[in-house]
């Protein structure tokens, strides 16, 4: 079992890593990357001035990996630092430095090049879509340690240590790590959260420029809500910060300093909607739950009287609900449960805090699964029926209920099971449709968005968080099996 | 031999499948008394109506067939009048068993052999699970599982074929039933293997005191265990009688024909005998002897009247108008000539799988 699970794991990371390095690769080497500006709303008032057109491109790019780039600013100002004569007189194109900066650039390799109205100097250098892959894996998982943050000032004290926290609970603190509290308790699931391993999946851009992909889809939307709560500085006070994911700021600004008593000063907001991971996911596992509760037992049922009316009921239902597209019956549930129940037909007219906003969502994702629960179900049921243990059963003398339930259920269950840790994952991937037409802020449409508005990072990150929870899901459900099926072990190799 | 004390009596039985809005007669009129403690081994080929006659005495037919006319009557109970799955309970597992052909799929895989024990004695004894699982284990010894406490919550697929058989012979003798039933229940199993299970049914056999029917195509088998054998053909019985009767003094052709084709006399470099023609279709009604066609005695009558049974002892009949006093002299097929030495000989010299001493005593005591 052991060695088993150790080989699995380790060809789990292989298959990752391959499938992001094609990904990668494919992502960065065939989207051309003046695609990335399409949907960026900075760049059309930077049309008209083609150096910062240009520059603004480049820095863009670098951002996302593309290249390195420097420029005879960044190497003026490393000599003479801002806002002088020398620096001023350095920039321009005919300058000693500007020389120096040209040759030693292209001793490097990098690739020379003159703005067209300033005529200054810029140079770059391409990064290899591999050579990016690795670096995407080399930064992956980010450790926080109190030598993190780079900073000149002196003062700055690099430490770990136990202190309270805003609300007089203990936590662990940190001087000189990106993050303030490394690892603290309060009234949310799971009650003890940390914030010392990251993963880094990289930085959105265009859509949520400069948020990073998980944080992206993994911290609350909508409106600032506030809260009162003990400020460090303030006292007592109504406020929508949320201290506890306060990251290190190296300048801070006249509000910051009236707020914050040290340079944690950049943090998340409290905000009314759970993130999108989250909406998805509580829509998705109630749906899912609902789904089997109701499917499995009326499978049952079908398959314990094939052919009678209610089999045939069951059966229009699923044929009905497999031959109408999607759209249309979630746009009648929608109808109904608006016109005549009175439940709200869009997600943001009542909000992710009233619970009726969830209802016919939720019903609008059940209806469809349940069908192909039902008919899964019914079809495995009536194929062990078949079996000869069921003829020996009935020939013991047991009631067709018993059989039913003794012996053909608990075979049939099984390949049902084995799907239901990836369905239970996979609430998190969301469902584009019903998120659609109920306008959910969720995460079903984040992947095609992302790919039609060529967010490259989130496409790859998205991929990285799918193909992990995939290959976990797989792992999960075939360990379930062990349970529930004594034939099947989880071996390397013998085993019968 | 054995005390003619009738516990099952079949009189004119008819069973009909729906198939696709034709009726199909599968089992037309069969008559047959069957004896406590006695075994009859039914013989016939493949569509001869053998396991629909057994499916037919517990209730287990398809749900397109039903029993169209005819009584079963055991321990003064009409089971042919019995229709819903409901009544069946106390008589199937509980006074009529069965053991089918395949040990591999008899047994539900995801459940333990003891609970698959278990819950058949608590269904029909009533007993506590200790106390049934107290039993079980027992039952399992006694059919040679050792380390039977230890086996107890093993899974079918822990088992060989025939421990799995064993065990199935086990579950259908948990409470202790008037008759079991054998459909085939050692055609999957291998030659050593299929002779140890025989001799563990005749073993608990004589130590319970139940009725077992066999329903074979293996003559080996039937030669092996049976007291009396009733042979089919197109859903019903040609020809029954005690097992030396059938094999030594059979009357009608379709049981020659059989016989012929025991590959054990067939001779070196001959071509073993084989039946040509194929049985009549069962969706008519047939005019005459069914096996009319097929026999190359056949006769003028035998294509327009059915024949009856003619009494040849008071134990052995045969629905054949060969038996006829009216019929001219006419020589029995060569290969069935001497049959009796053939088989001693055959027995004796060993080459027959299965259990030798078992088989040549089984003759030796009769002849």
């Amino acid at each position: 079992m052991r060695r088993y699970l150790i080989k699995r794991f380790l060809r789990s990371l292989l298959s990752i890593f391959i499938v992001m390095t094609i990904v990668f690769t494919l992502v960065y080497s065939v989207v051309p990357r003046d695609r990335v500006f399409f949907s960026d709303v900075n760049i059309e008032k930077l049309q008209k001035r083609p150096d910062d057109y240009l520059n603004y491109k480049y820095i863009q790019w670098e951002k996302l990996g593309y290249l390195k780039y420097e420029t005879i600013q960044d190497y003026c100002r490393g000599l003479y630092g801002d806002a002088n004569g020398e620096y001023v007189r350095c920039l321009l194109p005919d300058s000693s430095e500007t020389k120096e900066f040209v040759s030693s650039k292209q001793e490097e390799g990098w690739e020379v090049s003159f703005f067209e109205e300033s005529g200054q100097a810029y140079s770059f250098e391409e990064i290899s879509p591999l050579k990016r892959a690795l670096n995407w894996w080399a930064n992956l998982i980010q450790i926080d340690s109190p030598n993190r943050v780079k900073s000149e000032e002196a003062t700055l004290k690099r430490q770990i240590y136990v202190g309270k926290d805003f609300n007089d609970r203990l936590a662990l603190m940190c001087s000189g790590c990106e993050n303030k509290y490394l690892i603290y308790f309060d009234q949310k699931f799971p009650f003890i959260h940390q914030n010392i391993v990251k993963l880094n999946l990289g930085v959105s851009y265009p859509t949520y420029s400069g948020q990073e992909v998980l944080e992206v889809i993994t911290s609350s939307q909508g409106e600032k809500v506030k809260q009162e709560l003990k400020e460090p500085i303030n006292g007592q006070e109504a406020s929508s910060i949320n201290y506890y994911t306060c990251r290190y700021k190296e300048t801070l600004d006249a509000l910051e300093k009236k707020n914050f008593s040290d340079h944690y000063a950049d943090c998340d907001a409290i905000r009314t909607d759970p993130s999108m991971m989250k909406i998805s996911f509580i829509m998705g596992f109630i749906s899912l739950v609902l789904t089997y509760v109701i499917g499995l037992p009326l499978g049952v049922y079908m398959a314990r009287h094939q052919g009678r009316w209610g089999d045939r009921l069951g059966q229009w239902y699923i044929i009905f609900m497999n031959a109408i597209p999607g759209l249309a019956y979630i746009v009648f549930i929608r109808f109904i449960g608006g016109k005549y129940f009175g439940l709200p037909s869009m997600f943001p007219m009542l909000g992710a805090e009233d619970p009726r906003s969830y209802i016919l969502p939720i019903l609008s994702l059940t209806l469809g699964a349940t069908a192909s629960r039902m008919m899964w179900m019914r079809r495995y049921m009536i194929d062990q029926s078949q079996m000869d243990y069921v003829k020996f059963a009935r020939a013991k003398g047991l009631s067709e209920r018993e059989i039913f339930s003794k012996h053909i259920f608990r075979n049939a269950i099984i390949p049902m099971v084995h799907g239901i840790p990836a369905a239970i994952i996979f609430c998190i991937s969301g469902a584009l449709i019903t998120e659609g037409v109920y306008g959910i802020p969720g995460m079903g449409k984040i992947l095609p968005d992302s790919i039609s508005i060529y967010n490259n990072s989130m496409v790859v990150g998205l991929t990285f968080i799918f193909t992990t929870l995939s290959i976990l899901s797989t792992f999960l459900g075939d360990w379930l099996l062990t349970k529930i099926d004594p034939r099947i072990r989880l071996e390397d190799k013998g085993g019968n | 031999m054995k005390g003619r004390d009738t516990i099952l009596s079949i009189r004119d039985l008819e069973v009909t499948f729906k198939v696709r809005d034709r009726q199909l007669k599968a089992i037309r009129r069969i008559s047959f008394d069957l004896y406590r403690g006695e075994t009859l081994a039914i013989v016939g080929e493949s569509g001869s109506g053998k396991s629909v006659l057994m499916k037919s005495l517990t209730g287990m037919l398809e749900s397109n067939g039903t029993v169209s006319g005819g009584s079963i009557r055991f321990f003064g109970e009409e089971l042919a009048q019995k229709k819903k799955p409901r009544e069946w309970e106390s008589i199937r597992g509980a006074k009529i068993a069965t053991v089918f052909q395949d040990p591999m799929t008899s047994l539900n895989p995801v459940r333990t052999i003891g609970s698959q024990i278990v819950e058949v004695m608590m269904k029909h004894q009533r007993c506590s699970r200790k106390r049934a699982k107290q039993l079980a284990i027992e039952l399992m010894e006694r059919v040679g599982i050792s380390e039977a406490a230890e086996r107890f919550d093993a899974y079918p697929h822990e088992y060989s074929g025939g421990m799995r058989q064993r065990i199935v012979i086990a579950i259908a003798l948990a409470c202790r039933p008037q008759i079991l039933i054998c459909d085939e229940p050692t055609t999957a199993l291998d030659v050593t293997v299929q002779a140890q299970i025989l001799n563990l049914i005749k073993q608990l056999q004589q130590e319970e005191g139940f009725t077992t029917i066999y329903i074979t195509h293996d003559l080996g088998v039937v030669a092996n265990v049976a007291d009396r054998v009733a042979v089919m053909y197109a859903g019903q019985i040609v020809e029954y009688g005690e097992v030396e009767e059938i094999f030594y003094e059979s009357a009608h052709p379709y049981t020659w024909a059989l016989l012929s084709s025991l590959p054990q006399l067939g001779q070196k470099g001959e071509r073993l005998f084989s039946l040509h023609g194929t049985p009549p279709s069962l969706y008519h009604d047939i005019v005459g002897d069914a096996f009319a066609p097929r026999n190359q005695y056949a006769m003028r009558i035998d294509f327009e009247e059915e024949p009856p049974f003619f009494e040849i002892t008071p134990t052995h009949y045969a629905k054949t108008w060969l038996c006829d006093p009216r019929v001219p002299f006419f020589k029995r097929p060569k290969a069935i000539e001497g049959l009796h030495q053939k088989m001693v000989m055959i027995y004796q010299g060993g080459n027959v799988s299965g259990n030798r001493e078992e088989r040549s005593f089984s003759f030796n005591s009769r002849s």
